[in-house]
C-alpha cells in the first residue's frame, strides 16, 4: 500500500517535470528549430502555396494552442505523422525503438558489469599496480573520441581481419543479430568502460573505507566475500541510480553515433534526422516520451531504494 | 542488506534485452539470389514522387515507379529515350499539342490497394491522376513548378478545389493508352519533364490506401518492388511484371572505347532487371562508405570521397587509377550534372539592382570586383582536388547549349583589375559595403568562407566587412536565402534536365525569391530573350539566345560562377555496369548485373 502510495504521489509529482521538460523543448523546437516551409515547397511558389504549407505545418497557429495540442498528444499517445515521410510517429518508433534496444541493451549491460568488476578490483587494490593500470585503460578510453573508436573498429573487424560486417542491419535470427551487434558492442563498451569504472571504483573504495567493512575483514572475511557483501551491497545506491538514470538515453535517445556510422535505423538517428529536419511531431514524441520515462525512472529508483536499504522507508521517500 | 532483493535489477535488464532481441530480431531474410548493394551519400525522406526533389529520393522513385521516358544508360550527354512511352511524343505544328502513347503491357506490383492485391494494368489515366496530384495543396508537391502555367485548365482545376473526379480541360485521354497534352503557350522541355522522378506514375488506389505513408509505401510499375525501407537503407525485389524490350546496347550509347573492359557487352539483348534483389544503402559519413566498400562483400560501388582522392589516383589530369585499384576495381570519372556558384541578393540598392544609372553602374563594378578577386583555382585545388571544371557563366560543361569558346575572364582571377575597378568608380574603405555571407555550419563551409575573405582582403576590402552567418541546418540557411537575410550565397545547382533552361530560368525576373531567381536579377533585356526562347525548339536559334544571356548575366557579375565537380567512381568487378550520381542517371540500376567473382574481369 505504501508503495501504490508512494508511486501515485511521485507520478503526480511528475506532471511539473513533464510540462516543464515539453515547454521548454517546444520553445526551442518553434523558435529556433528549423523552418520547413521552403524545404518543402516547390521552386517558384506562390504566397498562397506559402500559406498553404505553413498552414499544414501548423506554423500560423498561436504558441499556446501549438503547445496545448503537444499536451493532448502526449496524453493520447498519437502524434501524427512525420513531416518529412508522412510516417506515422507511432510507426516510426515502434520501428526503430526496439532496434536501438537491441543494438545498445548488450553494450549497456556489459559497460555497466565489466564497470563494476574492473571497479572492484581497482578498489581492492587501491594504489597498487592493477588499479593503476585499470585507470591508466580507463583514461585511455575516456579520451579518445568516439568517432576515432567507431572507425577504427570497423576498419579492424571488417576490413582488415573481415570477421563482421562494416556496417548493416540485416538481423533475421540470433545468429544474424550477434554478427551484426558485435563491433558496435564492443566499440560502446570500450568507450563507457572507462567512465563506468572510474565512477564505481570512486564509490567502491568510499564504502571500502567504512568500519564495518574493517569489522568485516577483522571477523577474517575473504577479499571476495567482503566486497561482494559488504562493499558492493552497501553501494547499491549510487550504483543503481547511476545505471537507471542513463536507462533513458539508451532506449529513447540511442546512439546517434553508432546507428549513424554502422548504418542502423534506430531511434537515435531518426532523432537526429528530426532536429536537422525540424520534424516536430517526431521530436514532440521523442521529448515527451523522454520526460515521461524519466518520472519513470524516478519512481523506480525511489522503489529500489526501499528495498536495496531497508534504511530508507517509503514514508521518508514520500515525505521527500 | 537483503541480498537477494538486488535479483530484479538484472532480470529487469535480462527482460528489457530478451524484448528488443526478439523485437528487433523479426526481419525478414535477406534477398537470395543477385542483389546488387549500392551506397549512396545521402537519406531520401520521401518516396512520394511528387516530393521526389533529391538525387536520394529520386534514384528510389525511378527505380520503383515508371516514367514516360528516360536517359539512355551510357550515352553522354544525356540523351532522353522512351521509357513507358511508346516512341517520343507527336506534336502538332504549332507544339500546342502533344501526343504520348505508353505501352499496354505496364502493371502496378501487387498491393493490398488493388482489389485482390493484384497489380492492375497502368493507363493514361494514371498520368493524368500524376500530374494533378501536384497542383493538389494537400500533396505539397516539390514539383509543380515544372508544369505551372502550362497545361491548360490545370490552374482552373486547383482553384475549383482539385477534384480528382472532374477532368483538366488540358489532359485528354484519348484511350487507355494514349494521352493528348494541351498546351498554353509551346514548351519544348515538356518531354524532358517527363524523365523526371516528379512525373512517375502513381495509382491513385495506392495513394488513397496508403494516405500519407504513401511516402515510405510506394507502389509502381517500376522495375523493382519496394520490399523495405528505413533511415539506413531501402530493399528491393525484381518486378516480375515489369516488361521491356531487349537491352540494346549500341543504342543506349555503348561506346567500344569508354566502355572497354567493364563486361557490358555480355548484357546485350537480354530482359532487364537482371537483377534478383537490390539494396541502396544511405552512407553520409564518407569513412564507413569507403570501409563498406573496401571491405569488398557489402556495398559494390563507392563515390570516392575527397579524402581518398590521393590513394586512389596515379594522376589528376587526364584522370588514371593507381595500378592498385585498377586491379581491384572498375572505375570512371564523369562531370556532375550541375554545379557549384556564388550570387549576390540583387535586391540590396547597396550593391545590387539601383535606380539611379550612377549607382546602379558602381554597384555593378563593386560585384565585378568581388567576382574578379574570387579565386577559382584556388577553391578547385583546396576543396575539390583540382579535378572540378571551372567554366564562365551558367551554361554548365554538360548540357549541348555549353559555349566552350566563352571568354574566360569572369572565372580568372585579376586582383589589379578589380582594384581599379573600385578605385574607378570610387569604391574606398569606407563606403565599401558590408556584406552578410551565409552557409551552414560545418568546418568546410567556414574553411570555404575564410578562403573568399582572405581573397577579398587582397582587392583592399576590409576583413570585417564580410560578416559570416552560419545557420544550422540547409533549411535554415535556405530559408535565409529565400528570405533575402544573407547578401552572399555559394550554392549548388543539380540539373532537372539537360537543358540550360533550366538554369537561365534561375535568373528570370519573375521567378524572384521565394521563387528560384535567388539572385532576384531584374534585367528586362534578359527576361525578354528568356520569354523569346521558352517557346522555341531546340536549335542553333536558340542556343544564340542562350548563351546571349549567359553573357548577361556574366556582365552584370550577377553570380560567381562556376565550377562542374568531377565525380569519381569506383565499383566491384563483379557488378557489370557504369554507375552515375545525378538525378538524370538514376535508370542505370536495372541495367546493372552480377557475376561471379571469378568470372569477373582482372
Amino acid at each position: 500500500m505504501n508503495t501504490l502510495r508512494l508511486v501515485l504521489r511521485k507520478l503526480a509529482g511528475g506532471i511539473p517535470l513533464v510540462l516543464g521538460v515539453t515547454l521548454i523543448s517546444f520553445v526551442l523546437m518553434v523558435y529556433y528549430g528549423p523552418d520547413l516551409t521552403y524545404t518543402l515547397l516547390s521552386k517558384n511558389p506562390t504566397a498562397e502555396e506559402i500559406a498553404s504549407v505553413r498552414a499544414q505545418l501548423g506554423y500560423d497557429r498561436p504558441f499556446w494552442w501549438r503547445y496545448i495540442d503537444y499536451l493532448r498528444e502526449l496524453v493520447t499517445l498519437d502524434f501524427g505523422h512525420s513531416f518529412s515521410s508522412g510516417e506515422r510517429v507511432t510507426s516510426l518508433l515502434a520501428r526503430t525503438l526496439p532496434v536501438s534496444l537491441a543494438l545498445l541493451a548488450p553494450g549497456f549491460v556489459l559497460g555497466n558489469l565489466l564497470g563494476i568488476a574492473f571497479g572492484l578490483l581497482a578498489a581492492w587494490h587501491r594504489g597498487g599496480w592493477i588499479d593503476k593500470l585499470i585507470m591508466g585503460f580507463s583514461v585511455v578510453g575516456m579520451s579518445i573520441s568516439f568517432l576515432v573508436v567507431i572507425v577504427a573498429f570497423q576498419a579492424l573487424f571488417g576490413v582488415v581481419l573481415g570477421w563482421f560486417p562494416v556496417r548493416g542491419w540485416n538481423v533475421h535470427d540470433l545468429p544474424s543479430y550477434l554478427y551484426y551487434v558485435t563491433v558496435p558492442t564492443l566499440a560502446s563498451v570500450f568507450v563507457a568502460l572507462g567512465y563506468n569504472t572510474r565512477f564505481f571504483r570512486a564509490v567502491l573504495v568510499e564504502e571500502l573505507g567504512r568500519d564495518h567493512v574493517r569489522t568485516a575483514r577483522a571477523f577474517g572475511a575473504g577479499p571476495l566475500s567482503v566486497m561482494m557483501k559488504n562493499v558492493l551491497m552497501n553501494a547499491m545506491i549510487p550504483i543503481v541510480t547511476r545505471v537507471l538514470f542513463s536507462i533513458p538515453l539508451v532506449v529513447v535517445s540511442g546512439s546517434l553515433l553508432i546507428e549513424s556510422y554502422f548504418g542502423i535505423p534506430g531511434i537515435g538517428k531518426a532523432t537526429f534526422e528530426a532536429i536537422t529536419s525540424g520534424d516536430q511531431p517526431v521530436l514532440k514524441a521523442v521529448v515527451g516520451l523522454t520526460a515521461l520515462l524519466f518520472v519513470v525512472i524516478l519512481i523506480a529508483a525511489d522503489v529500489l531504494y526501499t528495498w536495496l536499504d531497508p534504511r530508507v522507508s517509503l514514508d521518508r521517500a514520500e515525505a521527500a | 542488506m537483503r541480498s537477494t532483493l538486488i535479483r530484479p535489477i538484472p532480470g529487469f535488464v535480462l527482460a528489457l534485452v530478451v524484448a528488443a532481441l526478439l523485437s528487433a530480431c523479426g526481419g525478414s531474410p535477406p534477398p537470395q539470389g543477385k542483389v546488387y548493394r549500392h551506397s549512396i551519400d545521402g537519406t531520401p525522406t520521401s518516396l512520394d514522387p511528387a516530393q521526389s526533389a533529391t538525387i536520394y529520393s529520386s534514384v528510389v522513385v525511378v527505380n520503383v515507379f515508371d516514367t514516360l521516358y528516360r536517359y539512355k544508360y551510357l550515352a553522354r550527354p544525356y540523351e532522353l529515350t522512351p521509357n513507358l512511352a511508346l516512341g517520343l511524343p507527336e506534336v502538332s505544328d504549332d507544339g500546342l499539342v502533344y501526343t504520348f502513347r505508353i505501352r499496354d503491357d505496364a502493371r502496378f506490383t501487387d498491393d493490398p490497394a488493388f482489389a485482390g492485391g493484384i497489380g492492375r494494368a497502368v493507363t493514361v489515366h494514371d498520368l493524368v491522376y500524376s500530374l494533378q496530384r501536384h497542383f493538389d495543396p494537400a500533396t505539397r508537391s516539390r514539383g509543380a513548378w515544372l508544369w505551372q502555367g502550362r497545361i491548360v485548365g490545370m490552374a482552373e482545376w486547383a482553384e475549383a478545389g482539385a477534384d480528382y473526379d472532374r477532368p483538366v480541360e488540358g489532359l485528354k485521354p484519348i484511350d487507355d493508352d494514349t494521352l493528348e497534352v494541351h498546351l498554353l503557350e509551346p514548351f519544348p522541355q515538356l518531354t524532358y519533364t517527363f524523365a523526371t522522378a516528379f512525373s512517375a506514375l502513381v495509382p491513385r488506389e495506392a495513394v488513397e490506401h496508403h494516405g500519407r505513408e504513401f511516402a515510405i509505401r510506394p507502389v509502381g510499375s517500376g522495375p523493382f518492388r519496394l520490399t523495405s525501407f528505413d533511415s539506413a537503407r531501402a530493399t528491393f525485389e525484381a518486378n516480375p511484371h515489369f516488361v521491356r524490350d531487349p537491352l540494346d546496347l549500341a543504342a543506349e550509347g555503348f561506346d567500344p572505347e569508354r566502355h572497354a573492359g567493364l563486361g557490358l557487352e555480355s548484357l546485350d539483348g537480354g530482359r532487364y532487371p537482371f537483377l534478383d534483389g537490390l539494396e541502396i544503402h544511405f552512407i553520409e559519413e564518407n569513412a564507413a562508405r569507403w570501409s563498406s566498400f573496401a571491405r569488398g562483400n557489402e556495398v559494390h560501388n563507392v563515390m570516392v570521397p575527397n579524402e581518398q582522392v590521393d590513394r586512389v589516383l596515379a594522376r589528376r589530369s587526364p584522370i588514371r587509377f593507381t595500378d592498385e585499384i585498377e586491379a581491384k576495381y572498375h572505375g570512371m570519372a564523369g562531370l556532375e550534372a550541375g554545379f557549384v556558384y556564388g550570387g549576390f541578393n540583387m535586391d540590396d540598392p547597396r550593391f545590387g539592382h539601383h535606380p539611379d544609372p550612377d549607382q546602379d553602374a558602381a554597384n555593378r563594378a563593386f560585384r565585378c570586383a568581388v567576382r574578379d578577386a574570387f579565386d577559382w583555382q584556388a577553391r578547385n585545388d583546396t576543396f575539390y582536388y583540382g579535378l572540378a571544371e571551372v567554366f564562365p557563366g551558367v551554361i554548365p560543361p554538360v548540357v549541348p547549349e555549353f559555349d566552350p569558346t566563352l571568354s574566360e575572364a569572369s572565372i580568372t582571377r585579376d586582383v589589379e583589375g578589380a582594384r581599379q575597378r573600385l578605385a574607378e568608380y570610387g569604391w574606398d574603405e569606407a563606403s565599401l559595403p558590408t556584406l552578410t555571407y551565409g552557409f551552414v555550419s560545418a568546418v568546410q563551409q567556414r574553411q570555404m568562407f575564410e578562403q573568399l575573405r582572405a581573397q577579398l582582403g587582397d582587392i583592399g576590402y576590409p576583413v570585417d566587412r564580410l560578416v559570416p552567418e552560419t545557420f544550422a541546418t540547409f533549411g535554415d540557411y535556405y530559408e535565409a536565402v529565400k528570405t533575402l537575410r544573407v547578401d552572399l550565397f555559394y550554392l549548388a545547382w543539380t540539373l532537372d534536365y539537360p537543358d540550360a533552361q533550366n538554369t537561365l530560368q534561375l535568373f528570370y525576373g519573375p521567378n524572384a525569391s521565394p521563387g528560384s531567381n535567388n539572385f532576384n536579377y531584374r534585367n528586362p533585356e534578359f527576361d525578354a530573350l528568356y520569354e523569346r526562347s521558352r517557346t522555341m525548339q531546340p536549335g542553333p536559334e536558340r542556343t544564340a539566345l542562350y548563351r546571349e544571356m549567359n553573357r548577361m548575366v556574366i556582365d552584370d557579375c550577377v553570380t560567381i560562377s562556376g565550377l562542374s565537380r568531377t565525380r569519381i567512381h569506383l565499383w566491384h568487378k563483379d557488378a557489370i555496369m557504369v554507375p552515375d550520381r545525378e538525378i538524370l542517371a538514376g535508370y542505370f540500376m536495372r541495367f546493372v548485373d552480377l557475376v561471379e567473382p571469378d568470372q569477373a574481369d582482372g
